[in-house]
């Protein structure tokens, strides 16, 4: 069980070795001070504003490029990309599925190179070029890369899908010749549970050898 | 993750302010895989996030035949594992990059992000244990879930460090130049990572108001060849269960100069001087490499249920340094 | 009553066909439970026990609900209530916004009085261990005595022990357990469910809420896997429905990872010691058997000894009860477990007497069509590569990575459940709607149902629209046992026979000829002797009514009344081949070749991707997937989804999917559950062969196999 007589509790010090903190440096000891002061942050989050410049907090607005379009949202500095998505801009193809970095279900492309959406913060998006599944394409309108996963039954259940979709056609627009070990590669930061990695894989070269021909 | 306020700095010195400022509830953010899960979990509610991002110029990898390499803090684990010369010159540190994660985590972690890491332990990384490491009177892996715990250096506390670029560096004898309100230091990296005997609460000596700005790589010596090697459960994104990072200076056939460091296996990236020394002056053969591996865990102390890291360590040094000099095994 | 036509005279069944909601699914557009967003949504999360054994002393919810945002705070435990496992459900808050709901179950303030706990069965075991149920921890087993088995001990020439354990799985469906509910008004409730059985979840929801069940209206168009996990509307179905009722608002409601991992079920552990006994003959003549499994609060028994004929049985079967999360239904319950712990003592049996495990088996299954396949496997796998000794031959060579061969065999009995009701409606544009409730779990159900009436109406897929996963249609299973294609495919086939038999007759007087000389196929209305005399399909739709035609069908198939439609009761077999590194006990599953009967296979497509699937899933429970509890703290040390080990991409094989069916069957089946069963065993038996490393254990972990390698050394030194 846990130890009850542990109430929960800030470390001493936090990042600071007992040594150094004794030895007083720099701005530890004051600053908890300030922040001890911190009461106006009701006032502060009733407006709304803009997040750029030095400090944000409370609610902020960010603008974010996503397939192409800017979009707007309120949110807070701790809102992660995904939840922006999802929750804001009702950009449900990325899921959330571990929420941690570890499963790759929430996978965008940010400025031409994949990333976990769900750790990553939105204000941190900002001035970046983003792209989700639903940028790749539509169901009228498939990307070679979605039209070979539904081809080839590259998915099952469909919810880690979109993930895999996003890697795959990362690593076609980097690599279009790639070999079954980097498909593998590409698609190494993303978890299926049904259990149709093979035919992921097989979508993928698919698709790289119909772009090629195209 | 508990709400904060959130710090875009224009250069380090307003990075370093900020951190001052705000003292121990601010934290300092790069790519955020690390700290962004720590917010998650709430093993840190910081009230201010300090973004390094918003700091220009800390994303270059500029690379120098006589001094050799200056890594941004801010360059991601992607732009090493691309860089032509780093794969060409410094392989260690190619190899472990590529070893990190997933390529969406390689793609947004920086490498200023990986050495600073904190450790995966998962008593540090659940919330309602109070342990050790977080103002607690035990560390939980002693008599608990000890699998991935640390056979060497450990106590008391059990965590091993979690990087994999750490090592490599450290076998190619880096430093890391670091920011703080009394100006700029170099620390090798030898020097700074800290054992939990020394100082339980954090894993290197940086300060909570200072920032590691860059990492930098000497020229290797001629005739020198590195690699890191990583054995995990799984290859799909996995924590090295044992790693060794081996860097050899070869004249002619034998080992002029040499260091081999080793991850997951101890609170620190862990150099083995022992391993080192068997290595010196001898050529490499399968035999000498089998010696160094058991040189590398002489000292080693399992717990009830980490037992297997003794011969896995072993066989790894052994591995590495084979594949450093490209002996067969 | 026509059956299933031949497949040479097939158009549709039977041809690899994509899925119809793949466009959806690959371009992010279907929406999941977790991905309905409505006016004025809130957002909600449930506060949990973090201790594995406590009695709540108070709860103070005053400051969660004055924060911003917040619109609900339901409290479900009570001041008294035992928490017993850690991940109980204490009560639930809805808010505006993701992150505030979290900041208010955080605000609620629990005390707790913790009481001692245990988390190991075989602690649990123990007298004067911390009790999870009043009645203590170790119910009455199950013993069980056929033939004389002394005897046939006392006669034996061989005889080999050992005993066996799977760990506890979870079964980390990727969309987690929820719901988003929306009250039309007082008495009427709509909620997308991520469920396996929209039923279920619509009796449970109308039973909590005293509501008529068809003024719940479920709907499940896609989900996220659940793999047995999710049936009913569970703790946070009906608390999303009662959070929304107190908001007056849309509510959301899914499972973070870490509530997945730790309250919404696994696969119990189970641990078994076997004693086999041969006679010269190499058939075995004796089994003694004592096991138990560990399913938490819960409780699960799995079969033994298991699909093998072994003479006089002793057996003897226990259930161990401890302070962790219940376990559920999880892909052939019972089943991956029996099949581990029986596969390994076969093999260590054949090892024993020093004969072909193959040999072994074949000698000693009674199933014909498994006899088949275990030869045919062998065929395809290359068995004749087999070392001949564990880890000694010309396949395991001398070097650092060792290769070896192993098999398991698998039975799996459900067929269809009685009582699906299909709709098929042909309208006079010539294009037909297939209609039942039944929910595709991405098996696809969806698919098959559309090609079952193409099929039937000699129409192209494309001319099918399919509405399914809603309550309010006719009634479909829940998905599990693999019992959804043989209960629901009748029901659409007798549906689409009735609306074709409908159209002949309204096509019959313009022919010029009596319905029963009619049938359509290939987009026409013809006579059977005579194809000349025929108008198009679309053509004969026009003389539909406005409504269009109907046609309904029924499946009420019962295992004592069985329907020549489906079929109970499949075997399969498995081979891998596996690479052993015997200096850092990983293991790489180089192939695995399944051998599936699945009866009349509807979709090929979709049955490889199922076998393939649950392949996959074997591979992990093989060498990855443990739900670690820690007994110190009670709690699951890798309750996320890096810790709690998935096969990933870099982990897979060759996969060879053969369906091999019965050469008498008429009826389909389901394949969900029966190729999970034997991967792990084989790949078990693959690894001894390769290295002779005898790992007992599931997972085999890089700590087990280099130990169990330290051990084969000593044994051949000694």
């Amino acid at each position: 069980m846990i130890d009850e007589k542990q109430v929960r509790h800030r470390p001493p010090e936090d990042g600071v070795s007992r040594r150094d903190f004794l030895k007083g440096v720099g701005g530890s000891i004051t600053a908890t001070a300030v922040l001890a002061t911190g009461a106006e942050e009701n006032a502060e989050a009733a407006k709304v504003m803009p997040a750029l410049g030095q400090r944000l907090k409370g609610t902020v607005r960010v603008s974010l490029n996503i397939n192409g379009e800017v979009k707007t949202a309120e949110v807070e500095p701790r809102t992660t990309l995904l939840n922006t998505l999802r929750d804001h801009l009702d950009l449900t193809g990325a899921k959330k599925i571990c929420d941690r970095g570890s499963c790759g279900g929430c996978t965008v492309i940010v400025d031409g190179r994949t990333a976990y959406s769900c750790m990553m913060l939105a204000v941190d998006a900002q001035g970046k070029k983003i792209t989700t599944v639903e940028g790749l394409g539509s169901p009228e309108h498939m990307s070679p890369v979605q039209e070979a996963f539904v081809e080839h039954d590259a998915l099952m259940c469909g919810f880690c899908t979109p993930g895999f979709v996003v890697s795959c056609s990362a690593l076609l627009a980097k690599n279009p010749n790639p070999s079954l070990q980097q498909v593998k590669a590409a698609c190494s930061g993303n978890i299926c549970r049904c259990g149709t990695y093979p035919r992921v894989f097989e979508a993928c070269l698919a698709a790289a050898k119909k772009m090629k021909g195209a | 993750m508990k709400a904060f306020e959130y710090v875009n700095p224009a250069d380090v010195k307003g990075a370093i302010s900020a951190l001052t400022a705000g003292g121990r509830d601010a934290k300092l953010l790069a790519g955020g895989i690390d700290l962004l899960g720590e917010l998650k979990e709430y093993i840190r509610t910081p009230d201010v996030v300090v973004n390094l991002k918003s700091v220009p110029g800390l994303n270059k990898i500029e690379s120098d035949a006589k001094s050799g390499l200056r890594i941004g803090a801010l360059v991601t684990l992607t732009d090493l594992v691309e860089n032509p010369i780093i794969r060409q010159k410094y392989s260690a540190l190619s190899d472990a990059a590529l070893s990190v994660g997933t390529p969406q985590i390689r793609n947004v972690g920086t490498i200023g992000g990986n050495l600073c890491q904190r450790p995966r332990c998962w008593y540090y990384r659940d919330e309602e244990v109070v342990c050790l490491k977080k103002g607690g009177n035990k560390c939980y892996a002693i008599e608990g879930e000890n699998q991935y715990h640390a056979i060497l250096g450990g106590g008391p506390s059990f965590i091993v460090h979690p990087s994999d670029c750490a090592p490599a560096l450290m076998a190619l004898g880096a430093s890391v130049e670091i920011a703080g309100p009394k100006g700029t230091r170099v620390v090798p990296l030898d020097k700074f990572f800290v054992l939990p005997a020394d100082n339980i609460f954090n894993e290197n000596v940086l300060l909570s108001n200072e920032v590691v700005t860059h990492v930098i790589v000497p020229v290797p010596a001629a005739g020198s060849k590195s690699h890191y090697m990583k054995i995990r459960h799984k290859e799909s994104f996995d924590w090295a269960l044992a790693g060794a990072a081996v860097s050899l200076v070869m004249a002619g056939n034998t080992v002029k100069d040499c260091r081999v460091v080793l991850s997951g296996v101890a609170p620190i990236p862990w150099r083995s001087k022992e391993a080192e020394n068997v290595l010196k002056g001898r050529a490499i053969t399968a035999e000498v490499a089998a010696q160094a591996g058991a040189a590398a865990v002489a000292k080693a102390k399992p717990m009830a249920k980490n037992q297997y890291k003794v011969p896995l360590t072993q066989n790894t040094v052994k591995l590495a340094v084979l594949h450093a000099a490209g002996v067969a095994a | 009553m026509p059956g299933w036509k031949k497949r040479s005279e097939m158009r549709i069944l039977g041809k690899d066909t994509p899925r119809l909601d793949g466009p959806i699914k690959a371009t992010g557009r279907a929406k999941y439970a977790y991905d309905i967003n409505l006016p004025g949504l809130l957002q909600s999360r449930i506060l949990r026990s973090p201790h594995a054994n406590a009695i709540i002393e108070s709860i103070d919810v005053i400051a969660a609900r004055s924060m911003p945002g917040v619109k609900a705070v339901i409290i479900t435990a009570n001041a008294g209530d035992e928490m017993k496992f850690a991940g109980q459900e204490v009560g639930a808050v809805a808010a505006t916004t993701m992150e505030r709901a979290e900041d208010a179950i955080r605000a609620i303030k629990v005390k707790y009085r913790v009481q001692p706990h245990v988390v190991w069965p075989e602690l649990a075991m123990k007298p004067g261990a911390p009790k999870v149920h009043n009645d203590g921890n170790v119910p009455k087993p199950n013993k069980r005595e056929t033939g004389d088995v002394d005897a046939a001990f006392s006669k034996a020439k061989f005889t080999s022990k050992g005993t066996y354990t799977v760990a506890v799985r979870t079964h980390a469906s990727l969309e987690t357990h929820g719901v988003t509910c929306r009250w039309d008004d007082d008495t009427h409730l709509t909620c997308w469910a991520s469920t396996q059985g929209v039923f279920s979840v619509r009796d449970e929801l109308a039973g909590t809420f005293k509501l008529k069940p068809e003024d719940v209206h479920v709907i499940t168009e896609v989900m996220g896997g659940g793999f047995g996990s999710k049936f009913g509307a569970g703790y946070e179905g009906v608390m999303c429905a009662r959070l929304a009722k107190e908001a007056k608002a849309p509510v959301k409601l899914l499972l973070t990872r870490e509530e997945e991992q730790l309250a919404v079920g696994n696969a119990p552990s189970a641990s078994a010691t076997y004693t086999l006994a041969a006679n010269e003959e190499g058939k075995i003549i004796a089994c003694d058997v004592k096991g138990y499994s560990c399913g938490g609060i819960a409780r699960e028994n799995f079969p033994m000894p298991f699909i093998y004929d072994v003479g006089a049985v002793r057996s003897e079967q226990g259930v161990v009860f401890t302070n962790t999360g219940g376990s559920r239904a999880w892909r052939a319950p019972g089943h991956t477990q029996a099949s581990f712990l029986m596969e390994a003592a076969m093999d260590d049996l054949a090892t024993e007497m020093g004969i072909d495990p193959l040999e072994l088996r074949l000698k000693n299954d009674k199933h014909p069509l498994r006899q088949a396949q275990f030869k045919e496997g062998a065929r395809l796998i290359g068995w004749e590569r087999r070392n001949p000794k564990p880890g000694l031959g010309a396949l395991a060579g001398a070097g650092r990575f060792r290769r070896g061969l192993g098999c398991g065999g698998a039975i799996w009995y459900p067929g269809g459940q009685g009582g699906s009701q299909c709709k098929v409606t042909i309208n006079r544009q010539g294009e037909a709607l297939v209609e039942i409730g039944v929910q595709d779990i991405g098996t696809g159900t969806r698919t098959i149902c559309a090609m079952i009436v193409a099929e039937e109406l000699g129409i192209p897929l494309s001319k099918v629209k399919t509405n399914i996963g809603k309550s309010t249609l006719g009634y479909g299973v829940a998905s599990g046992g693999s019992v959804t294609t043989p209960s629901t495919a009748p029901a659409v086939k007798r549906a689409a026979e009735s609306a074709k038999a409908a159209l002949l007759a309204l096509a019959a007087p313009k022919i010029g000829a009596n319905t029963d000389e009619l049938d359509a196929d290939d987009g026409k209305v013809f006579v059977k002797s005579d194809r000349s005399k025929s108008m198009s399909f679309a053509d004969a739709c026009k003389l539909a009514p406005t409504g269009g035609i109907v046609g309904n069908g029924r499946f009420e198939g019962t295992p004592q009344r069985p329907d020549p439609l489906q079929q109970a009761g499949v075997a399969g077999a498995q081979f891998a081949e596996v690479e052993v590194d015997t200096e850092t006990g990983r293991v790489n599953v180089i192939k695995v070749v399944a051998l599936q009967d699945a009866g009349i296979i509807l979709n090929p497509l979709t049955f490889t991707s199922q076998v393939n699937g649950a392949v996959i899933q074997g591979i992990g429970m093989a060498l990855y997937e443990d739900r670690h509890m820690c007994q110190l703290t009670g709690r699951m040390v890798n309750a996320n989804l890096e810790e709690y080990k998935l096969p990933g991409p870099m982990e897979m094989p060759e996969f060879v999917s053969i369906p091999f069916e019965n050469p008498t069957a008429t009826g389909v089946t389901g394949v969900g559950e029966p190729p999970v069963i034997p991967t792990a065993a084989a790949i078990r038996n693959a690894v001894l062969n390769a290295s002779g490393a005898r790992v007992n254990e599931a997972p085999m972990t890089p700590a087990l196999i280099l130990g169990a390698l330290a051990e084969a050394r000593r044994r051949a030194n000694a």
